[in-house]
């Protein structure tokens, strides 16, 4: 019976934990070192309007004079229009400046965080995190 | 449509305490018409700007049997360990499987479509496009004779202002209320209710004789979005990728 208890107490435990993370529909976000900020200044080559979600496709200047390709993960589209976004608001050979967290792999990849625009407006990656997701 | 609108004004007069929320039903049997839910609904979750007399009361406690505790604990700390990897583990959400009943009702931040017709309500989910109908007024299949799927199969009534659904058949491998496993046992009980004119709330019991030691209760709470637009979401930019043990990975592009 003792050990039943703990074994609830150890379910309730994790539940909680997993409540602290925020609301993700498609995957967890722990791909993503998001203790973490990178920024990446460069051109777009691509922006996904897509589902699950929309990604952005840069090119990075490096120190050595060559350019680092980084691939970019966003919200949804509608996650993204909940926090100002809209679908043409960037296009091939734009300048951005992004912070993102990047892969735990190391691959050159990573999570927007925020974004200035060529416009010089900031958005963020949606309206915010969520509460738990039953 | 007239007497609809005289309850909903008379609910925002009312003050929000739990103990007007009881003569809701009453109220509106009153009124002899059930109210609109028609309409799009997002979360609300409570927290900064929002009335906490408002938002969901705190869910009960999952308590799951033996074996199954001890299986679901397991599966939690691998799943932890994973992500402290940085390999979550995948649900079928990675591979863009919709959720079904009920976790449909509560995905992150994405609304939900409710749409009240002539012996039918009808569900719609933003997130992955689900679709779930409701029968009104029909009597309920045994477990035994539904097919087992992701949406089972749902009737409803109305008891005074409150929506009662009923939904069995939903298949074991669809994950339900923080990914417990059920049977195909269970029974997802929803009393749908508007709390005022613009904030609904949707009880949800789960009984599952196999799997539970009593039935679990939670809340999800949402907000009316008045002429919101609902956003098309076909998942055909998948670029989450699972490997063999079953962790999630991210595919970067070359240049």
């Amino acid at each position: 019976m003792a050990a039943r208890a703990t074994l609830h107490g150890a379910v309730m435990f994790t539940a909680l934990v997993c409540s602290a993370i925020p609301a993700a529909a498609h995957h967890s976000f722990a791909m993503f070192d998001t203790t973490r900020r990178v920024t990446l200044s460069g051109t777009v080559t691509a922006f996904e309007w897509t589902n699950p979600h929309a990604y952005i496709e840069l090119d990075v200047p490096d120190a050595s004079g060559g350019i680092k390709h980084w691939s970019v993960e966003l919200g949804s589209p509608s996650i993204l229009m909940q926090g100002g976004w809209k679908f043409k608001d960037l296009k091939f050979g734009d300048k951005v400046t992004l912070v993102i967290s990047p892969l735990k792999s190391g691959q050159l990849g990573g999570l927007l965080a925020r974004i200035t625009m060529p416009d010089g407006r900031v958005l963020g990656n949606g309206p915010g995190a969520g509460g738990a997701q039953p | 449509m007239r007497l609809t609108i005289a309850v909903s004004s008379l609910l925002m007069l009312v003050p929000a305490s739990p103990g007007w929320i009881s003569t809701l039903p009453a109220l509106a049997q009153t009124a002899a018409a059930p109210p609109s839910l028609t309409g799009v609904w997002g979360p609300y979750r409570g927290g900064r700007g929002s009335d906490p007399k408002l938002a969901p009361p705190p869910a009960g406690a999952l308590t799951l049997k033996l074996p199954y505790a001890n299986t679901y604990a397991e599966r939690r700390a691998a799943e932890a360990e994973a992500a402290a990897r940085g390999e979550p583990l995948a649900s079928g959400a990675v591979a863009c499987v919709p959720y079904g009943v009920p976790r449909m009702m509560s995905v992150a931040l994405y609304p939900i479509e409710i749409l009240q017709t002539p012996g039918q309500i009808t569900i719609v989910s933003e997130a992955f496009s689900e679709v779930r109908r409701i029968y009104m007024d029909r009597p309920q299949l045994p477990p035994a004779e539904v097919p087992p799927g992701y949406y089972g199969r749902s009737v409803g009534r109305w008891d005074g202002g409150v929506l009662v659904v009923d939904t069995v058949g939903i298949k074991p491998s669809v994950p339900a209320y923080q990914n417990m496993p059920h049977s195909d046992q269970m029974r997802v009980t929803e009393r749908l209710r508007l709390i005022t004119a613009d904030i609904l709330h949707d009880q949800i019991t789960i009984e599952d004789p196999v799997v539970l030691e009593k039935p679990l209760t939670y809340t999800l709470a949402y907000r009316r979005m008045p002429n919101y637009e609902m956003v098309e979401f076909v998942c055909d930019n998948n670029r989450e990728f699972i490997d063999e043990k079953g962790g999630t990975h991210m595919r970067v592009r070359e240049r």
